[in-house]
């Protein structure tokens, strides 16, 4: 390929920024293979010179990882489904229907979007305890269901289908469930993957609330499980490293498969409908 | 004229089953949101003008007294500075490195989905543990920061126990885990910008900075903007990072407004003045997002 020097400055730029970006995954990865005396010896090597899976053995004894990973696995998904199908509903409702009060409902909708966690996580948390949902996902899923995010982007998105298409199927006899579940539904791929993404990752990383709501350690979700494990083992380097490269690289593959996806529903939700 | 025969304007037919599916969202969306967010929002208002300790079941009326005492408090000021230069240098950094970056990917022929995949990565990677990574990055005897630059001969330094670097730490960190996700806004931005313009700069024979001055960049402020507003009011409300990374030390060097909210919240058990504080946080993220917004649309006018 023929390059112009700018192109090769542009290309350097790119390259320097993404091995930036890269560097952190590439050593936590391959520092999770060296031994404890090899991370903390004095001559460093990237690679390790005596790869050992030592680190993840001292892990699979002393850190339940797939038990924690299934739990967050559990609530994100849950969460992630519930509102998905909630932001559908209401989004549809919102943009085909028309009703008294629908302006200064989606207004309520929206207003909440502005308020910061702090303001409501101690009344939530007195909630929580009033309604007997500490240590229960209860309170780690229900809070959550009415997405304000997830309800704006489906109405905007919906607000874009046809009513014509509504109208008719309405003509031939179509519930309105027909309508909302077979027609809206099916249309809805972009802006449902948005949603999808978002939550599913806003849920994955959750760390305060549910390090507020969960004390039983097997139930506990993966990144509040990874803190206290740190907390307890934190010399132990190497088995630092390993914890963190399991609980990094089953989302990466993920990603990897379904990147374009990805990328294209993130895309959407900075465009303003 | 008949009046009264005719159906009244504005309404439309409806049919039962959009009465029911009409009725069903709006009495749930009434319902989910005056639990779960309007009572906590009047709760938290209430609470915030009482001595609230659900420790010691104290609930008093004290008048003004959590806002006058956050005022004068040192510690509210250092970690609302805090907060205030950590949200600008995070915004600042995450968005003109993002904006080079997505320039630059829109602009190469090759490799261009594999830029963009490598950028989104930190993106989908858990926060808690990628903070925990730089914690080791920037630890001072096995960290990759001192071991690297052990290899040019300089000593480096304790750099999250350090009152002068332990803030600006954190913020590389942030910069690294969410410029990827103001990538790709950014790109798409610019992707969506109609063509036709450029191709009549060419023919007028601009060059290309003027059209990265007079054309690109004009036209992406709306994108710009957007990612500036939303950037602002998240990084005003950061906690996970300092809670892994610093614990709001050295000291107080690294104390977020939301690290204080926390503390006197969920370790002190004040959730009066607790209340207070985070109002007091609304206010300043209200005030900012207001001054952002004016100051974008004066510009876009002039």
């Amino acid at each position: 390929m023929i390059l112009e020097r700018r192109d090769l400055s542009t290309y350097f730029v790119l390259g320097f920024f993404g091995t930036v970006m890269l560097v952190p995954f590439l050593w936590m990865i391959l520092s999770s293979f060296k031994s404890n005396s090899e991370i903390m010896a004095t001559v460093q090597t990237l690679a390790p010179v005596q790869w050992t899976i030592e680190n993840y053995q001292t892990l699979a004894s002393k850190f339940n990882i797939t038990g924690y990973f299934r739990n967050s696995l559990f609530v994100a998904l849950t969460k992630t489904v519930l509102i998905a199908y909630v932001s559908t509903l209401c989004g549809y409702v919102f943009a085909k229907y028309k009703f008294r009060g629908r302006e200064a409902l989606f207004g309520l909708v929206i207003g909440t979007m502005m308020i910061p966690w702090p303001v409501t996580i101690i009344p939530l948390y007195d909630l929580m305890t009033k309604f007997g949902w500490i240590d229960s996902y209860l309170s780690l899923i229900v809070p959550g269901i009415f997405s304000s995010f997830g309800i704006f982007l489906m109405r905007q998105f919906i607000s874009g289908v046809p009513s014509e298409l509504i109208e008719s199927a309405r003509m031939d006899g179509a519930s309105e469930y027909s309508i909302s579940h077979r027609i809206v539904f099916p249309l809805c791929g972009n802006a449902l993957s948005a949603i999808v993404i978002f939550h599913f990752l806003w849920s994955w990383d959750d760390f305060l609330w549910p390090y507020l709501m969960i004390s039983t350690d097997s139930l506990q979700l993966l990144p509040v499980a990874l803190k206290n494990f740190i907390g307890k083992y934190y010399t132990n380097y190497g088995a630092l490293f390993a914890s963190t490269t399991l609980s990094v690289i089953p989302v990466l593959v993920v990603y990897l498969f379904f990147q374009k996806r990805f990328i294209e529903g993130v895309a959407m939700s900075g465009i303003k409908g | 004229m008949s009046y009264t025969a005719r159906p009244r304007p504005g309404r439309l037919r409806v049919n039962r089953g959009e009465r029911t599916l009409r009725n069903t969202v709006v009495v749930s969306v009434l319902a989910f949101y005056a639990v779960f967010l309007v009572y906590p929002i009047i709760q938290a208002f209430i609470g915030s003008f009482h001595l609230w300790n659900p420790l010691k079941g104290q609930f008093h009326f004290i008048g003004w007294e959590n806002y006058a005492d956050a005022l004068t408090e040192d510690l509210f000021w250092t970690s609302m500075t805090n907060n205030l230069v950590f949200t600008v240098s995070v915004v600042a950094t995450r968005v003109g490195l993002a904006l080079v970056i997505a320039l630059a990917i829109s602009r190469v022929k090759h490799l261009k989905s594999l830029f963009r995949t490598v950028y989104f990565l930190p993106v989908i990677s858990s926060l808690i543990a990628v903070a925990f990574v730089w914690r080791l990055i920037y630890e001072p005897n096995v960290g990759l920061v001192n071991k690297t630059l052990a290899l040019v001969g300089i000593t480096g330094k304790n750099w999250l126990l350090d009152p002068d670097t332990a803030l600006f730490a954190v913020v590389v960190m942030t910069v690294w885990k969410d410029l990827g996700y103001a990538v790709v806004l950014l790109l798409a931005g610019i992707l969506n910008l109609s063509p036709e313009v450029f191709e009549a700069a060419a023919i007028d024979g601009a060059s290309r900075g003027q059209v990265l001055r007079r054309i690109t960049l004009p036209l992406l402020n709306p994108t710009v903007v957007f990612v500036v507003v939303t950037s602002l009011i998240s990084y005003l409300q950061t906690f996970a990072q300092i809670f892994v990374m610093t614990n709001g030390g050295p000291g107080t060097k690294t104390y977020l407004t939301t690290y204080q909210i926390f503390n006197e919240a969920f370790v002190k058990y004040n959730f009066g003045s607790s209340s207070a504080l985070s109002f007091l946080l609304f206010l300043v993220i209200m005030v900012l997002t207001w001054v952002q917004l004016r100051f974008s649309d004066a510009e876009s006018r002039a």
